[in-house]
């Protein structure tokens, strides 16, 4: 049999700031020897003098579950901030910062998604940015606020997420779909547009939205060039990562820097390099 | 390594077996060797390098300056340090000369006696080795951006030129002619490849974000356009049946032509199963790709798990082919890397770039182990420091 290689290993930094390792650090990707500590010894080459071997971490032992990253990415988000009227929404991205492989986080999360626990939502910033909801939170996020209403939308929206939101587990409705078999007509339709609950996307197609995330995500895109720039204005356009998050929260960084950190590493927005003196972010040169 | 081999004379495992791990060993340790070398005789850009199938001896360059040299790639020398020769050129005094930047360079795939090479100035000019004359001249109405001859094809000496204009033009060696059209694209090509493992089946790829399969027999028609998202249109934003979000710069197929690499400026790879065109959904993460004209990327051959080579700004970034991790990326050139090629008898890898220098990537072999323990106890003075009047064992 094929021996194949696992996904590469990195040195978990512990960081005193951070509730949970953080795994999405990879070895330096310049010229090193280290990167053959990422095969098996069978491919090993034999370098038995070489310093600054692997550190073995109980907690890295296989790769972590892609349910369990988001798990961990929820409680990243500020529920405060707006108030509980949105879900807790993470990204793809930052999934990918968690989970190394990302084949298999892809795998994963396609499971997830259907499976029914999670929805992905598209949002509009990005082709590839992808936001990730627990089914659960959405439905109650959704319930409390636009179904108890005395609002016209209301009646629309408890049937969307009775009948539509278990069934379908895709990112966007096509017009045959919604009217043929949910029985959905266009006053509904119309309706659920209005709630928020779809995004128009072009004619007879809508995609699956949260109401309200337009406010997430100009905060998001904010935060997101901020952080970026916080890194490109220092010297060598490289931090640390003690160091940026040591830093006083700017104000228009409204999910915390954690949270942006996780993201423009699973993007590859910046390089994560780990050194001694810790995890280094730097600009990519291209 | 001592397991394989005893395994392998036992019997246990299959001889292919050991080749492969010590194929792949080799590739994870390429690195830059100070003892091998590549004459550096272009004075601008290397476009395109083109290693023969047969031996795997002899390697062709292409400049932006339309000169083409040709390498020998074998050393016979006994030294460790080894400069690989250039052999002869077609450089700009030749009367035949490209006038403006080649672009591919391809060896005739059943032997070296012919070298096919294409170019800026609209023309795919076919060479004869030995003589270093033009033996036939192909001339197109646009800007030629690739050309491919099929590797295996023995029923068709077919070489297919992928132009700016959206029409993919066969022209066939024997006759002398081009022989069709196929249509289907709607703006320029900038890739084509046939397939490793079927006659007729060829690749094209455009700067309108589609990835055509062909059948060549077949009139009507491509056989599949690739689909990123398989068909799903919830995922479809408005890329609906496009390969990439962005122009397609490269292509290429694995050794065995069961699966296609293909590279976009969305700076995504995506590998396909050529066979129903689907998607694989391996996620390379992000591959940085800006160049607007077509990107010369490789696979290795060979080994238990295949490696895609391909330029990454100015280093080269090695993947394994099948599960997307990224194993390392090689630096060394100054300036953008254009192209790489695998040889794959002795796992090198060489690579040309905007910086005019051709590297090799050559396997690291193990350095013997310092010993560390103390059967060596004379300490290795230069002779210049030694006392001559010190007391040793020798001396009576």
């Amino acid at each position: 049999t094929i021996r194949h290689f696992p996904a590469p290993e990195g040195p978990i930094f512990t960081f005193s700031s951070l509730p949970y390792p953080f795994r999405g650090t990879i070895k330096s990707r310049g010229m090193s020897r280290k990167r053959r500590r990422l095969v098996p010894e069978t491919f090993g080459l034999k370098r038995q003098r070489e310093q600054g071997l692997v550190e073995s971490d109980p907690l890295r032992s296989e790769s972590v579950s892609v349910r369990a990253a988001v798990s961990e990415l929820v409680q990243l988000f500020p529920r405060s901030l707006f108030e509980d009227a949105l879900p807790p929404i993470v990204l793809r991205s930052q999934v990918y910062s968690l989970v190394p492989d990302r084949t298999v986080a892809d795998r994963q999360l396609k499971e997830l998604q259907e499976q029914g626990e999670i929805r992905i939502i598209q949002l509009g910033f990005d082709l590839d940015a992808h936001g990730i909801i627990f089914t659960e939170d959405y439905r109650t996020r959704v319930c409390v606020l636009k179904a108890c209403d005395g609002r016209p939308y209301a009646g629309a929206v408890q049937k969307f997420l009775a009948l539509v939101l278990p069934a379908c587990g895709d990112l966007s409705f096509q017009e045959d779909q919604m009217t043929q078999t949910f029985g959905f007509r266009d006053p509904e339709i119309t309706h659920l547009v209005n709630a928020g609950v779809f995004n128009v996307r072009d004619a007879g197609s809508w995609w699956l939205a949260v109401p309200g995330a337009g406010r997430f995500i100009k905060y998001f895109v904010k935060g997101r060039q901020t952080v970026l720039g916080m890194v490109r204005k220092a010297k060598y356009r490289e931090l640390l990562l003690s160091e940026l998050l040591g830093r006083r929260t700017p104000a228009t960084v409204r999910l915390g820097l954690t949270y942006h950190v996780h993201d423009l590493i699973g993007a590859q927005l910046v390089d994560c390099i780990s050194t001694t003196s810790g995890t280094l972010l730097r600009l990519p040169e291209t | 390594m001592l397991g394989f081999l005893s395994a392998r004379q036992a019997g246990l495992e299959d001889p292919l077996y050991l080749r492969r791990a010590e194929s792949t060993r080799r590739v994870l340790g390429l690195e830059l060797n100070k003892d091998r070398d590549v004459e550096r005789i272009h004075g601008s850009g290397v476009n395109t390098l083109d290693i023969e199938p047969v031996e795997g001896r002899y390697m062709l360059s292409g400049g932006s300056d339309g000169v083409i040299v040709l390498y020998d790639l074998e050393n016979s020398s006994r030294q460790p340090y080894y400069t690989c020769k250039a052999l002869c050129s077609i450089g700009r005094d030749h009367p035949d000369v490209h006038k403006y930047s080649v672009e591919t360079v391809q060896w005739y795939p059943h032997d070296t006696g012919m070298f096919t090479s294409s170019s800026f100035d609209k023309t795919l000019k076919v060479w004869d080795t030995n003589t270093l004359q033009t033996a036939d001249i192909y001339n197109f109405e646009e800007t030629i951006y690739s050309h491919h001859m099929s590797p295996i094809a023995t029923k068709h000496s077919l070489v297919a030129v992928g132009t700016r204009g959206p029409k993919v033009q066969l022209c066939d060696l024997k006759s002398g002619a081009c022989s069709h059209i196929l249509q289907g694209h709607r703006q320029e090509i900038l890739a084509v490849s046939w397939s490793p493992r079927y006659d007729y089946i060829l690749a094209t790829a455009s700067a309108d974000s589609r990835v055509k399969l062909w059948d060549v027999r077949r009139a009507s028609g491509c056989l599949i356009t690739l689909d990123q998202h398989n068909g799903k249109k919830s995922q479809a934003a408005e890329s609906a049946n496009t390969a990439h979000n962005g122009k397609v710069n490269g292509l290429c197929f694995t050794s065995d032509g069961l699966h296609l690499l293909t590279v976009g400026t969305d700076n995504r790879m995506r590998l396909w199963n050529s066979s129903n065109g689907e998607n694989t959904l391996v996620n390379y993460g992000k591959v940085y790709n800006d160049s607007r004209k077509g990107l010369k990327f490789t696979v290795s051959c060979g080994c238990s798990s295949e490696f895609v080579f391909i330029p990454y700004g100015s280093t080269i970034a090695v993947y394994t082919v099948y599960s997307g991790e990224q194993i390392t990326m090689l630096k060394g050139h100054y300036k953008s890397v254009d192209c790489c090629v695998f040889q794959s008898n002795f796992q090198e890898l060489y690579s040309g770039g905007r910086d005019c220098n051709i590297l090799a990537w050559v396997p690291s072999l193990c350095e013997p182990v310092p010993d560390d323990d103390e059967t060596t106890t004379k300490s290795h003075l230069n002779p210049a420091f030694e006392d001559a009047w010190s007391s040793s064992d020798e001396e009576g």
